[in-house]
């Protein structure tokens, strides 16, 4: 796994389209005009039809934040809301239409470039004069030549676009009753279905964590990886996909630790499982332990549930986690900072992509303030969250952290209490300092001395040669992982 | 649960019940406290105590030290300040894109000229780091006592003298040594002799180098005294050096008469005769290697002698862009063993022979204000490109309008070129961004911008650093 600071390149995605000749002649004549960019440009930009369509339910100023433009109106930028948990950030070049975004789509460009131009074009949102944010410098910095990049479309046979036709709404059909009640039963049915699945393939977990104490530990930590594959594939076929992938991780999880303490985490880890297997059994319809075992909800259900709290906040970036699954999804992990003094102390924002897509753009820079709308998913402990709106930043915000809530033993046990299963923990530290053993080992102190924590990696420069105020980091249980820390030179990113 | 189980029996238990699941052995016998809990199903009994078991080990059983530890000390503060909060997205961005040490270092080195340091989490030196400037001497004994395991700093706030020599870590002592050197020659040397003795070839080689600053005929004793005594090839030749450019160069011998073979000193003009230095081309491999390596062997004033000329009358009658190989031999020559009139003499010659390469090699002894001034002659004479100018003028200098010269209508030609890329000329923006005052930087960027770049190009950051940074520093 790796924390970057939140300024992750990225060479995907980067689309030149001056060598489109058809489109420039267009953009020459409009930039002469002194206008940015007019619908036809971005007709023929559209790789097809469905692009515009897309293109065209997105050019709405609801769906957008963050829009600006460089105080020559050569750059424009916003923010579109997608189905990730961040918004996709967006940026065009009007002088050639290089464009970039941040979203997964292997159309290039993809709706929301499309969707930004289109609200260039028809001026459906002011694009104010601003500095140019770093995220869209950085792509700047990236861009390749001209000649290096070719269209989607160039080359390929020319469909018919038409833009009026991807405006046209299309009319709905009225709806069948009997359509309707037979749809609900096939939902009832294959939800019946599912669960039926899951519970047969819990069965088949329990059994195989019976096989392994009585097979021992000793030879389940030497063996694990293999035979963790065998019952993740078991617990796949058995439509428990999260709880699959959990267990896919485990030998890592476990590899981590020491020799010696590894059937202790043996025991910790099979022994969560036990517990989620039975909290399923238990509340089988349970949203949050769902998603523990099965999957997640659909961005919309999240959004549309009257459950979800939704918290206007005030958030800080902590840290941008990378990590390549061995299902061979990449897990993109945002950490926030609640910095009001109430609500969900932190939040997480989790969006998955194909390895096969190549780097991604981060949405966030490490350190980054702003105020904006969090919908979490319901949870007893609300954690995971989609950001459904930010404002721009705001510089003028000097909130510092706030004081932990609890002590540090309640802070360690607690969560635990409701979600017993839980495998990584958000923790805000109080005042520490980063101390080292003979052996060179990192471990957090307390000020007060009453706690110790072992740290995960190497921790190096200025977080071991200051105090650290406050600490946001992650507790898996054995060690911590360092998101973030405050300290008298400010803040400090953790480990890189 | 039992009533009668605390938390302690629990743990006490723990350990037969793991060693137990180790060994592949059923375990809920081990657990009698929680017989109730587990029921009387045998498997079913042992997931409940794995379960429980987890639990119990997750939440109270954390590793703990297996030995004392050891806190470092805090990062001190430096004598300059760390740049703005603002600015310090910028010069990460920039120490990101540097392609290598060297490069980052010459950022740092721009900082420290305008009176700014880094910011400890975006940049700090390692011990080792020699390049690094002498203001971040703190940080790299911080580093250095921190990798030695030391947990208490050492003095370094009072004048370095024979008595608290050794409380000073390298660093410090180097910085504090200059420090001195400057105020007080003769002390800085009466130091190093009373203590270069108990250094190590490669700590008496950095020490010994330090007297090259405000250097004398009052060196001369020690500097023979390390020629003759010092263990060390490397501090005899730097000695030598050093005697050599206060012209106390070794005795003329054969070789030095073998040297004078391959050239000759002729006149020319009819009204104003002058002489010139006129070449015995080498005619086999052999022989050029033969007379580089005499001139390798050799020092200015000897050389000179040999060919019956003052130092400065064979600098103004050297023939110039004729042998190339000679002309390197001379201009080494004249690094090491030049006195600083000689240098800047030679420097003045090469620069209106436009001999880049050969400014570029004298540039690094030159005072900052003459390297200031051969760097603004090659941009408007010569038309260097920035980036040449701008290794000539190292980091300290602060050109008015750089951009009026021929190197910058070439650069704002090619940006408005219709083929232009976006990451052309990267290098030309970066050496402009640290040649240019802060005011030249502020209207530099609006001239860009006007030409066509957008104000967010990365390949501006380094201007929009110098335009954006209260110039602090020392003026040359």
């Amino acid at each position: 796994m790796t924390i970057s600071a939140c300024s992750g390149s990225s060479a995907r995605g980067d689309i030149e389209l001056s060598s489109c000749p058809d489109i420039l002649p267009v953009l020459d004549s409009n930039w002469e005009a002194g206008v940015a960019i007019d619908l036809k440009a971005v007709e023929q930009l559209a790789t097809d039809q469905s692009s515009l369509k897309a293109a065209a339910g997105l050019a709405k100023p609801a769906n957008w934040s963050g829009v600006g433009g460089s105080p020559d109106g050569a750059l424009i930028w916003g923010e579109c809301a997608g189905s990730g948990a961040n918004p996709y950030r967006v940026m065009a070049d009007l002088r050639d239409l290089g464009n970039k975004c941040t979203c997964p789509s292997r159309k290039f460009p993809c709706k929301h470039v499309l969707g930004l131009l289109w609200l260039n074009a028809e001026s459906i949102v002011p694009f104010a004069p601003a500095d140019t944010p770093a995220w869209v410098s950085d792509w700047l910095g990236r861009r390749r030549g001209t000649s290096a990049a070719k269209p989607a479309s160039a080359g390929a046979p020319t469909v018919d676009k038409d833009l009026r036709a991807a405006r046209a709404l299309e009319p709905e059909a009225p709806e069948d009753p009997k359509d309707a009640a037979r749809r609900e039963a096939q939902a009832a049915k294959r939800n019946e279905d599912t669960e039926r699945a899951i519970l047969d393939a819990l069965d088949a977990l329990e059994q195989w964590i019976g096989d392994q104490l009585r097979l021992g530990l000793s030879s389940f930590i030497d063996d694990a990886t293999a035979r963790c594959r065998r019952i993740a594939a078991r617990l796949v076929d058995g439509k428990a996909a999260a709880l699959a992938s959990r267990i896919d991780e485990l030998p890592s999880r476990l590899l981590a630790l020491a020799a010696g303490d590894r059937p202790r985490g043996a025991v910790v880890e099979l022994g969560k499982l036990v517990l989620l297997a039975r909290a399923f059994r238990a509340t089988p319809r349970d949203a949050e332990i769902r998603r523990a075992v099965a999957t997640s909800e659909t961005r919309e259900t999240v959004l549309a549930d009257p459950q979800s709290p939704r918290v206007n906040g005030h958030w800080e970036v902590l840290a941008e986690q990378v990590q390549t699954r061995r299902d061979g999804l990449v897990s993109q992990t945002t950490w926030l900072l609640n910095l009001a003094a109430s609500g969900p102390r932190f939040a997480m924002l989790l969006d998955f992509f194909p390895a096969s897509a190549g780097r991604r753009g981060s949405v966030f820079t490490s350190g980054e303030r702003f105020r904006g709308e969090l919908v979490f998913y319901p949870s007893q402990q609300p954690l995971r969250a989609l950001l459904v709106r930010r404002d721009a930043a705001d510089e003028t915000l000097v909130s510092e952290w706030p004081a932990p809530g609890h002590t540090l033993s309640d802070a360690l046990t607690r969560p635990l209490l409701a979600e017993p299963w839980m495998i990584e923990l958000p923790l805000l530290l109080p005042q520490g300092r980063i101390a080292r053993d003979d052996s060179g080992a990192a471990w957090w102190r307390a000020a007060d001395g009453t706690a110790t924590l072992p740290v995960a990696g190497s921790a190096e420069g200025l977080l071991t040669g200051t105090e650290l105020t406050r600490t946001a980091a992650i507790w898996s249980g054995n060690r911590l992982t360092i998101l973030a820390a405050q300290s008298p030179w400010g803040r400090i990113d953790g480990h890189d | 649960m039992t009533e009668t189980a605390g938390a302690e029996a629990i743990f006490e238990a723990m350990g037969a019940v793991v060693t137990r699941w180790t060994m592949g052995s059923t375990a809920a016998a081990a657990a009698s406290f929680w017989r109730t809990e587990l029921g009387d199903d045998p498997v079913e009994a042992e997931l409940r105590l794995l379960a429980l078991s987890g639990q119990f080990l997750g939440a109270t059983v954390t590793a703990e030290p297996a030995s004392a530890l050891r806190v470092l000390p805090d990062i001190p503060p430096l004598a300059l300040p760390t740049v703005a909060e603002a600015l310090r997205p910028l010069v990460r961005r920039i120490l990101a894109a540097s392609k290598d040490a060297a490069s980052r270092t010459e950022l740092v080195h721009f900082l420290a000229a305008r009176g700014w340091t880094t910011h400890p989490a975006d940049w700090m030196p390692d011990a080792s780091d020699e390049d690094a400037p002498d203001v971040y001497a703190a940080w790299r004994d911080w580093s250095a006592f921190t990798a030695a395991g030391a947990t208490t700093q050492r003095q370094t706030n009072d004048q370095i003298t024979v008595e608290n020599w050794e409380d000073f870590w390298p660093a410090a002592r180097k910085a504090a040594l200059i420090g001195l050197r400057r105020r007080d020659p003769s002390a800085a040397r009466a130091l190093l002799e009373a203590k270069v003795g108990n250094e190590n070839a490669d700590a008496r080689l950095r020490l010994v180098s330090l007297l090259s600053e405000r250097l004398s005929d009052d060196d001369v004793a020690f500097l023979e005294g390390l020629v003759a005594n010092d263990r060390a090839p490397k501090v005899k030749a730097l000695a030598t050096s050093m005697l050599a450019r206060l012209g106390h160069g070794p005795a003329a011998g054969e070789d030095i008469a073998e040297l004078a073979g391959f050239f000759s000193v002729k006149t020319k003009g009819l009204l104003r005769r002058s002489r010139v230095i006129d070449f015995q081309t080498p005619k086999t491999p052999a022989r050029w290697q033969r007379r580089k390596a005499l001139l390798d062997g050799t020092d200015l004033t000897s050389f000179a002698g040999a060919l019956g000329l003052a130092p400065q009358d064979l600098i103004a009658a050297w023939d110039w862009k004729v042998d190339p190989a000679a002309d390197a031999g001379l201009i080494k020559l004249i690094i090491e063993t030049g006195t600083d009139a000689q240098l800047v003499q030679a420097a003045e010659i090469v620069s209106e022979h436009d001999a880049t390469g050969l400014i570029v090699a004298l540039a690094p002894r030159l005072a900052p204000t003459e390297r200031a001034k051969f760097a603004v002659a090659g941009l408007r004479t010569h038309g260097f490109r920035f980036e040449i100018a701008q290794v000539i003028a190292g980091v300290a200098a602060r050109l008015d309008d750089p951009l009026s010269a021929p190197a910058g209508a070439k650069l704002l030609a090619e940006i408005r070129r219709d083929d232009a890329k976006p990451s052309d000329h990267a290098e030309e923006f970066h050496a402009l961004g640290v040649l240019a005052s802060q005011a030249a930087a502020q209207q530099t960027s609006q001239r860009l911008t006007a030409a066509g770049l957008l104000q967010g190009d990365p390949r501006l950051d380094m201007l929009r650093l110098n335009a954006a940074l209260d110039d602090q520093g020392e003026k040359p």
